[in-house]
């Protein structure tokens, strides 16, 4: 139990100091556009440290492009156009929501098909000792 | 019909084997360029010879040629460099220097350049980033091929060797 409270402020200590502190580097007027920013951050990967999304990361790269999505929001363009922006140089993969194409479809569809796939074998399943129980019921 | 559903858990398996074996060997490092066939990005930087001296993109004149993306705090850049000489000092192919952020006014790199020797026609400034962004660029070294239409054919990531030159580059330049 001791060790588990050890572990858990060890935890916790390291995750406020993971990541810098957004609010105090980059400064908005419009708390509005403060919430665009992170939520951009949010959602953004950083395509050098490739499992952790902009926020997360400190990578000279990911300091570069933060600041450059903090003047396009600055410049008062929209999250759509900032995107568009990023895509155009980094690819789809910058996006950790990337847009259903062909090559996403497996992504998108996969974990639907595979339910659909799951319960259908289960209802088959089901259905078919039923009957068997009925047949062995008529049998006696 | 039933046999063949007792035997489905394991053709899952079996596919899963498959395809984990495929993907988790492959190096993702690498991100494919969306900048392939395309021109040069326009931008605006000065010279590291010389902070007055502002060039553009129509300053990369002898094509074709490569831009490779060089930083004096880059360890792998200083791998690479001894090809990168090689190549300029068998007239190979004409290399522009991209110098990435540094945090300096430019002196370590013209220094380190002097003291190692200069691969490039010249390198364009850039501490903030800005061009390279505009590349697609996100570390260094990274090196791009400019075809003698200017238009961007290979980017590779990581340092420049004789073996990927020959598997890679070689065969553009030789068209």
């Amino acid at each position: 139990m001791k060790a588990f409270f050890i572990y858990l402020s060890i935890f916790i200590f390291c995750s406020s100091i993971s990541g810098d502190n957004l609010k105090e580097r980059y400064y908005f007027d419009d708390p509005v556009d403060q919430q665009r920013f992170v939520n951009l951050l949010e959602d953004l990967r950083c395509p050098k440290c490739q499992s952790s999304n902009l926020s997360g990361s400190n990578a000279p790269i990911a300091q570069d492009l933060k600041l450059e999505v903090y003047n396009l929001i600055i410049e008062g363009k929209s999250d759509k156009e900032i995107l568009e922006f990023l895509t155009s140089r980094y690819g789809n993969y910058i996006l950790y929501k990337p847009p259903l194409e062909v090559n996403t479809l497996i992504l998108w569809m996969g974990p639907f098909v595979l339910l659909l796939l799951v319960l259908s074998i289960l209802f088959y399943l089901r259905s078919s000792s039923r009957t068997r129980f009925k047949n062995s019921k008529d049998l006696r | 019909m039933k046999k063949l559903l007792n035997l489905l858990p394991l053709a899952f398996f079996a596919g899963l084997v498959v395809t984990l074996f495929f993907l988790l060997g492959k190096d993702n490092a690498e991100l494919k360029s969306v900048m392939i066939e395309k021109n040069f990005p326009s931008f605006s930087l000065s010279t590291l010879e010389n902070p007055n001296v502002y060039i553009d993109q129509t300053s990369i004149k002898k094509l074709p040629a490569l831009i490779n993306i060089w930083a004096t705090w880059c360890i792998a850049c200083r791998v690479e460099h001894p090809f990168l000489m090689e190549l300029k000092d068998k007239s190979i192919i004409s290399i522009y220097g991209l110098n990435y952020k540094e945090r300096d006014n430019g002196d370590k790199a013209r220094k380190l350049l002097s003291r190692i020797g200069n691969p490039y026609e010249f390198s364009f400034f850039d501490p903030k980033g800005k061009l390279a962004i505009d590349l697609g660029v996100y570390g260094a070294p990274e090196t791009f091929f400019i075809d003698k239409n200017g238009l961007i054919k290979i980017r590779h990531v990581g340092p420049l060797t004789a073996d990927i030159w020959e598997e890679k580059f070689n065969v553009l330049l030789k068209k």
